[in-house]
C-alpha cells in the first residue's frame, strides 16, 4: 500500500516534469492527435512528409508552362457611356517603355473610390521607398538610394502607360512588381501617382 | 552656424572661405593665378567680375602687404584691400547666395536621389569638383539628354556609361543652363563649407548613444553585485547571532569555536529528526508535494496541442524587426495573399530581390537567397502559425471584411527578431473574439436585412456571433 503511494507520486512527478520541461522555442510541444491536425490533402504551405511525386519533395508546384492567370478576367470598368472594356492582358516587352507610353491608357475610371483604393495600394506596395507624397523619401529610400521625386520636372508629366509599365517591369534601380500587384490594382496606383505628381 | 556666403564659382567660394578663416592673400592669388582656376574666371557673370578685377589689379600691393607688415603704406593698402574685399563680398553674398539656394532646391528635387555633393558614389558619381572634370557646356548637354551624348560617341560619356554598369541617367530637358550653374554653385559651396563640425557631431553622436545604451546594463550588474555582498553580510551576521544564541542556550561558555559549530549542527539535526517524526507535518508535506505536482501536470496537460511561444530557427535569419520595424515595409508588400485568399503567403524569392538585387548583396544571409535562385532550390521556411487541419481559417475574410490588424493575432511582429507565435490559436481564443467583435455594417448593403432582423430581437449591436460566428460548420467542415 505504501509502495503504491510512493509509486503513484513518483509517476505524477515524472509526468509533471514531462509536461513542463518542454518550454522550448524550437518545439511545437505535444500534439494530442496528430492525424487530426495534419492535412490529408496536399496543403501548399504545410509540408508534413516529403511529397513522393513532386520535385524537391514539395506539395507546391509551378504552374504548367503557358498557363494564363485568370485574375485578369474582369473586363468592364465604369458604367453607361463611359464604360471601358479592357482585357488587361498586355504583351509589351519589358524593354519597350516607349511603346507602353504610346499604347496604354488607364481603363479604370478616375473617381474618389479609385483614388482611395489607389492610396491604400500605394501605402502597401510603394510607400516605403517613394514616401508619403511621392518625393522619394520613404524609410527604405534612405538606404536604397536613387528613388526619384514624382514632382520633379523629369517625372511630373509621365503618363499612364509609363507608370504602369514601370510598376510591371521596373526601371533603373526599381525591380518588377508585376507579381505582387494585379493589373487592375496597378491602374489604381497609376491614378494615385498622377495625383502625387501634381503635388 | 552662420550661413556661408556662396558664390557661383569654385575659387570665389574658396576665397570667401579663406577670408573668413584666416584669410591669406597669398593663397588666394595663388589660386587666381592657378591655371585650373583661370578658365573658370571667364565663366563668372559680369556683375561678379568687377570686384574680382579690382582685386586682381591690386594683387601686387597685396603681396607686398603680406611680407612687409609694419609699413605704414601697406597698412593703408590693407584697409583699401579690405574695403575692396568687403565690396566684392557684398556683391557675391547677396546675389550668389540666392543662386546657390535655388541650386540647392533644384539639387534636392532632381539630383540628390542619385548623386552626392561630395565625391562619394551613390548611384551615379559624386559631383565634387565636377567643374574641374567637365565644362559647363558639356554638363548642360549631358543633363538635358544623356542618351544623345552617349550616342554621339563622346569618349568621356561612353566611359562613364560603361563604368556605371550601362545604367543611363534620367534626362532632365527642363533644366536650363542657368539652373545647372545654380546647382554647380550649390555643389561647390557645400564642398567649400567647413565640414569639421558636422563630422565631429556625427562622430560624437554614436559614442554618446552607445554610452546611454550600455549604461543601464552596467548599472544593473553593479546593483546585483552590491546586493550579493549585502546578502552575504546579512548571512554572516545571522550565523553569528545563531552561534551566540545557541551558546547562550547550551550555556557552554568554555567551548571552543569548533565545538560551538558542532553543537549547533547537532541541535539542528536533532530538531529536524524530531520534526520529521511528527505525523501531521509528514502528511502535510506529502499533500503539498502531491498538490504541486498535480497542478504542474494539469497545466502541462492543458498545453497539449498549443504552440504558443513557438519560435523556430529559420533557414535564413530574416528579421521582421528590421524590415517591418525599422524600414516600415508594409506586411502586404511581401505577404501578398493576405487580402486575396486563405493564406497570407510566404514571399517568393523574387520579392526579396526587389531590394536585395541591389543592396546588401555581400551579406552571407542574402547570399543564401542567390544560391537558392541559382540552384532552383526552394527556401524551406519553417511554418510558425499552424491551425489543425479540422479548423478552417481564411485571411482575406478577416483582413478585408473584418478589417482586423495583423498585430491583433500575430502580436508585435515589427519588434520580433525571430517570429514567435504569440496567440494560443485555440478554439476558445477564436470564439472569444467572435463573441466580442462588432460587425462593421456601415455602408454595406449586404448587412442591411441582417441588422434589421437583429434589432427586433436584441438591443445589443450586431456581433460576429450573431451572424453565425459560433456555428460549428462555419469552421469545421
Amino acid at each position: 500500500m505504501k509502495n503504491n503511494k510512493i509509486l503513484a507520486s513518483g509517476l505524477l512527478f515524472l509526468l509533471s516534469i514531462a509536461f513542463t520541461a518542454c518550454d522550448n522555442h524550437d518545439s511545437t510541444g505535444y500534439e494530442y492527435a496528430p492525424n487530426m491536425y495534419h492535412p490529408v490533402g496536399y496543403e501548399p504551405l504545410s509540408q508534413i512528409d516529403s511529397n513522393r511525386i513532386n520535385q524537391y519533395g514539395m506539395n507546391m508546384r509551378l504552374p504548367v508552362d503557358g498557363t494564363i492567370s485568370r485574375r485578369n478576367y474582369k473586363t468592364r470598368f465604369g458604367s453607361g457611356d463611359s464604360a471601358v472594356a479592357d482585357l488587361m492582358v498586355y504583351n509589351i516587352n519589358k524593354d519597350s517603355l516607349r511603346i507602353a507610353e504610346r499604347v496604354l491608357s488607364n481603363p479604370v475610371p478616375n473617381n474618389e473610390k479609385t483614388l482611395e483604393d489607389g492610396k491604400e495600394l500605394y501605402v502597401r506596395y510603394c510607400w516605403h521607398c517613394h514616401g508619403e507624397n511621392g518625393e522619394g523619401n520613404g524609410p527604405v529610400a534612405e538606404k536604397y538610394k536613387g528613388v526619384p521625386n514624382y514632382k520633379s520636372d523629369a517625372y511630373k508629366n509621365m503618363n499612364d502607360g509609363h507608370i504602369f509599365h514601370v510598376i510591371t517591369h521596373g526601371k533603373g534601380r526599381m525591380w518588377p512588381h508585376g507579381s505582387q500587384v494585379s493589373p487592375e490594382e496597378r491602374w489604381k496606383i497609376v491614378h494615385y501617382v498622377h495625383k502625387l505628381q501634381q503635388g | 552656424m552662420t550661413k556661408l556666403p556662396i558664390c557661383q564659382n569654385n575659387f570665389i567660394t574658396q576665397f570667401i572661405v579663406n577670408f573668413r578663416n584666416n584669410f591669406s592673400y597669398k593663397t588666394f592669388f595663388r589660386d587666381i593665378i592657378n591655371t585650373n582656376a583661370a578658365p573658370n574666371y571667364r565663366k563668372i557673370p559680369l556683375q561678379y567680375q568687377i570686384p574680382i578685377l579690382l582685386l586682381w589689379r591690386e594683387k601686387a600691393n597685396f603681396f607686398n602687404m603680406n611680407t612687409v607688415k609694419t609699413n605704414l603704406h601697406s597698412k593703408t593698402m590693407r584697409s583699401t584691400a579690405k574695403l575692396i574685399v568687403a565690396f566684392g563680398l557684398l556683391f557675391c553674398t547677396q546675389t550668389m547666395a540666392q543662386d546657390a539656394a535655388a541650386g540647392e532646391a533644384l539639387f534636392k528635387n532632381n539630383c540628390s536621389s542619385c548623386h552626392a555633393v561630395t565625391g562619394e558614389r551613390v548611384i551615379g558619381p559624386g559631383l565634387k569638383g565636377i567643374t574641374a572634370r567637365r565644362d559647363l557646356a558639356w554638363i548642360v548637354k549631358w543633363v538635358n539628354n544623356p542618351q544623345a551624348v552617349i550616342a554621339s560617341g563622346d569618349k568621356y560619356a561612353v566611359e562613364l556609361y560603361n563604368k556605371y554598369n550601362q545604367a543611363q541617367m534620367t534626362a532632365y530637358p527642363g533644366l536650363k543652363e542657368a539652373d545647372i550653374s545654380n546647382i554647380i554653385a550649390y555643389i561647390d559651396a557645400s564642398n567649400a563649407a567647413p565640414a569639421a563640425p558636422a563630422a565631429g557631431a556625427v562622430a560624437a553622436a554614436p559614442s554618446s548613444g552607445g554610452a546611454t545604451d550600455s549604461a543601464p546594463s552596467a548599472l544593473f550588474s553593479y546593483i546585483l553585485v552590491a546586493l550579493m555582498v549585502v546578502m552575504l553580510l546579512v548571512l554572516g551576521v545571522l550565523f553569528a547571532i545563531l552561534t551566540i544564541l545557541s551558546k547562550a542556550v547550551t550555556g557552554n561558555a568554555a567551548a571552543t569555536s569548533a565545538a560551538n559549530g558542532a553543537s549547533f549542527m547537532d541541535t539542528l539535526k536533532a530538531n529536524l529528526s524530531k520534526v520529521s517524526q511528527n505525523p501531521t507535518i509528514r502528511t502535510a508535506t506529502v499533500w503539498l508535494f502531491i498538490l504541486l505536482a498535480g497542478k504542474a501536470t494539469l497545466d502541462g496537460a492543458f498545453n497539449i496541442g498549443i504552440s504558443q511561444g513557438y519560435a523556430p530557427k529559420q533557414p535564413i535569419a530574416f528579421s521582421h524587426k528590421l524590415h517591418a520595424g525599422q524600414y516600415e515595409i508594409n506586411c502586404n508588400y511581401c505577404h501578398t495573399g493576405v487580402n486575396r485568399g486563405k493564406s497570407a503567403h510566404i514571399p517568393s524569392a523574387n520579392i526579396c530581390m526587389n531590394c536585395h538585387g541591389a543592396i546588401k548583396r555581400e551579406s552571407p544571409e542574402i547570399q543564401k537567397i542567390y544560391a537558392s535562385i541559382e540552384n532552383q532550390q526552394p527556401i524551406e521556411w519553417v511554418r510558425v502559425h499552424n491551425l489543425p487541419d479540422h479548423a478552417y481559417f481564411n485571411h482575406a475574410q478577416h483582413v478585408n471584411v473584418g478589417a482586423i490588424e495583423c498585430t491583433q493575432c500575430h502580436g508585435e511582429i515589427e519588434k520580433m527578431e525571430v517570429v514567435q507565435q504569440r496567440s494560443t490559436l485555440t478554439m476558445g481564443w477564436c470564439i472569444d473574439c467572435h463573441r466580442k467583435t462588432e460587425v462593421n455594417t456601415k455602408d454595406n448593403a449586404y448587412y442591411d436585412k441582417l441588422v434589421s432582423a437583429h434589432k427586433l430581437e436584441s438591443k445589443e449591436p450586431l456581433k460576429v456571433a450573431n451572424i453565425g460566428g459560433l456555428e460549428c460548420s462555419k469552421c469545421h467542415y
